[in-house]
């Protein structure tokens, strides 16, 4: 669903790294943001570069390539999941993927990204994705081999016969009935507003 | 299986998304556009000489496929930030077959040839007939799909 161009959004105090190894990409991105209303924004060429960042300053939204030189995108949010300060744990991050290597699928889907957007894409869709981490309502989870939000948008329940491992999980096996249907009078009868006793 | 934790967090983004001022979603997009316009002449100019460079490769065929790979994907990455579609399909070709040449452990130079002459005349020809130059891209797709994922 295409973002509504009338519907307002400020990011003048917004603070974002972007983490690209490629300079002419940065550029691209830099441009984009400032575009956007984005004032305060770090850049970083490295994974080395984008942690001393994270460690430093106090972000409201990461944007990284998936390509980097000394550790991919992929590693350095698993890093930022898992190893860094706790003020920038959950820090929303939005990763940019070219390519996607054989090799690569699953770090992708673990690493724990809010948001991954392919290549190629517009500007218009870039800030269609910043608004969607600023909605993004989902809670993160952290386990022994996941850290990242949810990556489940509804809570359908666990699968049939699963044990769920969150406390309100339901199945979503109702099961047979136990009791007849009630009739459409009887429905009517709980709908119908009634005059309270005081 | 371990007890997964869930934490609720709230970002500030949320609420600085929704603060006062700003503006409209539509008039943030224009102006990102035309920033990026400015940078994209300079863009083309680095994707050229990346062909250049892509080519040298293939003339010399003395570099391993990860290289090949890479400048590939550094050109996907260039392009993709500047919406060329149809320069982005012929490089997502050549990096899909590098990656299968590698799964398969072979080096086909031949088809990379092939690739990276397509991509020089996808870049002469940016914007030009769509029609002709999807039908270069699909052409390219049928030669990687010959090698299975």
């Amino acid at each position: 669903m295409a973002l509504d161009p009338k519907i307002r959004i400020n990011l003048d105090r917004s603070v974002v790294l972007l983490v690209e190894q490629n300079a002419q990409a940065m550029d691209a991105l830099t441009a984009m943001f400032r575009g956007f209303g984005v004032r305060k924004q770090f850049k970083a060429t490295s994974g080395a570069e984008a942690m001393h960042v994270v460690k430093t300053q106090e972000l409201d939204l990461i944007v990284a390539d998936a390509a980097m030189p000394d550790m991919d995108g992929y590693d350095f949010i698993r890093w930022l999941r898992r190893d860094a300060p706790d003020a920038s744990r959950f820090t929303p991050v939005i990763m940019l993927t070219g390519h996607a290597a054989r090799s690569m699928v699953e770090k992708s889907r673990d690493c724990g990204a809010n948001f991954v957007v392919a290549r190629p894409f517009t500007p218009e869709l870039l800030l269609q994705r910043v608004f969607w981490v600023a909605k993004d309502e989902r809670q993160m989870v952290v386990a022994e081999n996941y850290v990242g939000p949810d990556r489940r948008f509804k809570n359908m329940g666990p699968p049939l016969g699963v044990k769920g491992r969150r406390k309100d999980d339901l199945s979503t096996h109702v099961g047979a009935a136990t009791a007849p249907n009630m009739d459409q009078s009887d429905i009517d009868m709980l709908l119908k507003p009634m005059k309270a006793q005081l | 299986m371990s007890e997964a934790q869930f934490v609720k967090v709230k970002y500030r983004l949320t609420e600085q998304v929704a603060t006062p001022g700003g503006m409209t979603a539509g008039m943030a997009s224009d102006r990102a556009q035309r920033e990026l316009a400015a940078h994209a002449g300079d863009a083309m100019k680095s994707i050229g000489a990346m062909i250049g460079r892509l080519e040298i490769m293939v003339r010399d065929q003395e570099v391993s496929l990860d290289t090949v790979y890479n400048e590939a994907s550094t050109v996907l990455d260039i392009a993709g930030l500047f919406d060329k579609r149809v320069l982005c399909d012929a490089c997502y070709s050549l990096c899909e077959l590098v990656d299968r040449q590698r799964a398969h452990n072979r080096l086909d130079w031949a088809s990379i040839g092939v690739h990276v002459n397509a991509l020089r005349l996808l870049w002469t020809r940016d914007g030009q007939d769509p029609d002709s130059l999807k039908s270069v891209v699909d052409g390219l797709w049928t030669i990687t799909d010959r090698l299975a994922p």
